[in-house]
């Protein structure tokens, strides 16, 4: 129903995962599916939300929330990286270095900090070679890749989400998986849905450095002082490579994945061999 | 009330010789007899035998009196109106028949047997004295020789029964209720001790006092001794079962406050239900020098609502104790005796499903469900299941450690079943029930019947087609029609209702107003959902609709010249610049 049920190719996943006949062209989705990791109701910060309509989340733990937030209609279905893990085994290709993931903004809000300070102590840590992935609107500021490149790292982006529809990477968190099965760790500056999907991959996760600040942060859901308190395990440069997986599993809803069929009928999409 | 009495033909009827008439009987009335009860009439015929002396007090079902007299048993029968009783006289003329109120009769001689398994409601009279409930009881117990039993049922004012009655008016439209039949009186036993020791005071010895259910006037299944209250008894989810059954049958198109299946389930869990049973059937007897005909008596018995059919549960299994007196097979489905594994223990899986979705637990659902799926596979040969398994509900599959077993079933096909229609039709019943009795689940709440069950069948790792739903409902429909048997035009009816199940649908068989209140909030939720969804579509179109004309407006732009293509260049440089 909303168009951010198509950002990253999320819908076009789920569909692959459907056996939907066209899965680049997926269905409508009837309902709303949660776009990111969230520590709040499951739906993103002023999404404008039509009354009664399912709320589809990544895990029992948002759920719940969910309905301690007044939603009487929230269905978890699991996150759709966790599809997207299930349907592409690891080819074993040796994984070296470390990808890094800058905490980003995004279109209506940036962040403000100091990439270089950040830069330095994330050389300072990581071993091998380092890749930063920036965000789409900060990949395209010429200052601050060239930051990450004169510090010699690799700088990627996994591509543009889409907006109403249109534009939208299908392959955005294809490319993601890919690249973080080349790396042996994910690192970021505050915890986010990246460092969650590198645990799920079976890499090893960090979350260091200035967690930098964002315009007009919203504090209902506690902000960045709450990942610290509530999820401590995925804090350091060194952490227990276990505990985080199976933190992993749980945000990302990977032991509550439906099948395919009953996916279907979860997004209101038609059953096999129907139109 | 009776018509009013044709002169002619009384004047014409031969003198009733067998009809004594000793003061208080009630004119121009009439009482009910009570339905043929397959339980109340073994035990009570177990009691009599040829040459004792039987006291049957109040209305009764005439197979309870002709099944006594006709074990050689010497029988009188007491009844407050003199129209039952002429009725009782002609219809049994080889036993007396005593017309009255019950404080009126001199019962000084005493009998073998005294039976009141219509409780003490209907001994007064509406002429002369009323005689208190403890006053009826002593009596009652009095009338018992020293080597006598009483055969006493009594109702449980605290029962599922009255706890969910939903009657308006009832009281001023019986007319029986000329004081309150609901013993709102001190002396008036309100729990199964009170009763016993009242008995025990009158001088009788307390052989067995079994919680009866799910009504005191239709006992199907009587629970006592050991088995009662014991909840780590290996029989529990097997009572589970078999009270469901019989309180959807008794309470079936009945409209109730709340369903009784909940409060009496809970009960059962708690240890309870001796508390919410209907009411309490006693067997006691006068200490004397001859021992009662029996001293034993079996912890659980239950009956079938539709015959004779009575049988036991011992610690050797189930044992018949009176067989089926009716046809076997009905519509290509052959009814069945005896349960298959009453003790095996475990628990029953629709109460674990129903567990689990309020729970939110899709993984052990998920779990549980494809359990139950490879359970069947292994029934099926040639992809065919036959046998109880084909037909039992979720709540007649207990999960055993060995397993899933099916506990309780009534009914086997004749013909096998293909094993995708006996997997769809379990678990769309039980989408049925969940959407029906308002019980929360973890999936949309906007979801029918049909949509839960494609759930489910997936969640088993299968897809639900449209002609296996509809294979499935119509076995269900000619299950129910079976069971409870229904006409051509009610099953057409109940077709109708079962494919029509979607959020906000009322139950189906018991009409609890809990249960539909439930049903309104949903249609609510619906109704303004698909408003606002309504809305949002109106909206959605207009925007799909801009954004259409935009993109044609821009392709047809490309398609044509350079100079277009140069003019797209142009705008996207425009857009930069003021940025």
């Amino acid at each position: 129903m909303h168009h951010a049920n198509h950002h990253y190719g999320h819908a076009h996943i789920l569909a692959r995962y459907c056996r939907i006949a066209e899965p680049m062209h997926p269905p409508r989705i009837m309902g709303y599916l949660q776009h990111g990791w969230n520590i709040g109701d499951g739906l993103a910060p002023g999404t404008p939300y039509v009354s009664g309509s399912r709320l589809l989340v990544w895990s029992e733990e948002t759920r719940r929330r969910s309905w301690s937030q007044g939603r009487r209609n929230a269905v978890v279905v699991g996150a759709p990286f966790s599809y997207l893990v299930e349907m592409t085994p690891d080819d074993g290709t040796p994984a070296e270095g470390t990808i890094f993931y800058p905490f980003h903004g995004w279109e209506g809000q940036q962040v403000h900090g100091d990439h270089q300070r950040l830069i330095d102590e994330v050389r300072a840590t990581e071993i091998g070679p380092i890749t930063a992935c920036l965000y789409w609107n900060e990949y395209r500021m010429r200052a601050v890749r060239a930051l990450y490149e004169k510090a010699g790292f690799r700088v990627i982006c996994h591509g543009y989400r889409g907006f109403w529809w249109r534009d939208h990477n299908r392959d955005f968190l294809v490319n993601q998986l890919a690249e973080l099965r080349r790396h042996k760790r994910v690192v970021s500056n505050r915890l986010c849905s990246a460092i969650w999907y590198g645990a799920l991959a079976g890499r090893e996760v960090a979350v260091y450095g200035d967690p930098m600040v964002l315009d007009n942060a919203d504090m209902t859901f506690g902000g960045e002082p709450r990942l610290h308190r509530q999820w401590p395990e995925v804090y350091g440069r060194q952490t227990d490579y276990d505990a985080c997986h199976q933190l992993a599993r749980v945000q990302l809803g990977a032991d509550e994945l439906a099948g395919p069929d009953e996916l279907r009928k979860l997004l209101g999409w038609p059953k096999e061999g129907y139109v | 009330m009776p018509d009013r009495p044709d002169m002619a033909a009384a004047l014409a009827a031969p003198p009733l010789t067998n009809l004594t008439r000793f003061g208080g009987e009630m004119f121009n009335w009439s009482d009910t007899r009570g339905r043929r009860n397959a339980l109340l009439t073994h035990l009570i015929v177990e009691l009599g035998g040829p040459g004792r002396t039987v006291l049957v007090a109040g209305p009764h079902p005439d197979e309870v009196v002709a099944a006594l007299a006709a074990g050689g048993a010497e029988v009188t029968w007491l009844l407050r109106s003199l129209a039952d009783a002429e009725q009782a006289a002609r219809t049994h003329p080889t036993i007396s028949v005593l017309a009255g109120a019950f404080g009126k009769v001199d019962l000084t001689t005493g009998f073998d047997l005294v039976v009141a398994a219509d409780g003490i409601q209907r001994l007064n009279s509406a002429e002369g004295d009323q005689l208190s409930a403890g006053e009826l009881l002593d009596r009652l117990a009095q009338a018992v020789r020293p080597d006598g039993a009483l055969v006493l049922m009594h109702d449980n004012q605290l029962g599922a029964h009255h706890t969910v009655r939903l009657e308006p008016g009832r009281r001023q439209r019986d007319d029986a209720a000329w004081y309150p039949s609901d013993g709102q009186v001190a002396d008036n036993p309100a729990a199964r001790e009170q009763l016993t020791a009242r008995l025990t005071e009158a001088g009788l010895v307390v052989d067995v006092a079994y919680a009866a259910f799910p009504e005191p006037a239709t006992p199907a299944v009587l629970i006592g001794g050991d088995a009662l209250g014991d909840v780590a008894s290996p029989l529990r989810p097997w009572l589970q079962s078999v009270l469901e059954q019989a309180y959807t049958t008794a309470f079936r198109n009945r409209p109730v406050l709340s369903d009784p299946r909940r409060l009496v389930g809970r009960a059962l869990r708690a240890g309870a239900e001796d508390t919410v049973a209907g009411g309490w059937l006693v067997i006691a007897r006068a200490p004397g020098d001859v021992p009662a005909a029996r001293t034993t008596w079996h912890d659980v018995l239950v009956g079938d609502v539709h015959g004779a059919f009575t049988y036991t549960v011992t610690a050797d299994g189930p044992k018949v104790l009176v067989p089926h007196d009716g046809p076997m097979e009905r519509e290509g489905l052959r009814r069945l005796d005896v349960p298959v594994a009453p003790h095996t223990g475990g628990y029953l899986l629709e109460q674990r499903l129903l567990e689990l979705c309020a729970a939110a637990d899709v993984r052990r659902l998920r779990q549980e469900i494809a359990q139950y799926e490879s359970w069947l596979a292994t029934h099926a040969r040639d992809g065919l299941v036959d046998g109880p398994v084909a037909l039992a509900d979720l709540s007649g599959v207990a999960i055993t450690p060995a397993g899933p077993t099916v506990l309780a079933a009534r009914w086997e096909p004749v013909e096998a079943v293909p094993v995708e229609i006996v997997l769809v039709r379990a678990l769309w019943q039980f989408a049925v029930r969940l959407i029906t009795w308002g019980r929360p689940h973890p999936w949309p709440v906007t979801a029918s019947a049909a949509d839960l069950a494609a759930i489910l069948v997936g969640m088993a790792g299968r897809s639900l087609a449209d002609e296996e739903l509809r294979a499935a409902i119509d076995l269900q429909v000619v299950l129910d029609g079976a069971e409870f048997g229904l006409t051509q035009g009610e099953r057409q009816a109940h077709k109708l209702a079962l494919l029509a199940v979607q959020p906000g649908t009322a139950p189906l068989d018991v009409a609890g107003y809990e249960e539909l209140t439930e049903a309104l909030w949903r249609q609510r939720y619906q109704a303004s959902h698909l408003l606002a969804m309504m809305e949002w579509t109106e909206q959605i179109i207009r925007s799909r609709d801009s954004a259409l004309s935009k993109m044609d407006f821009e392709l047809q732009l490309l398609r044509r010249s350079w100079s277009g293509r140069g003019l797209m260049l142009a705008k996207k440089a425009y857009k930069k610049v003021r940025k």
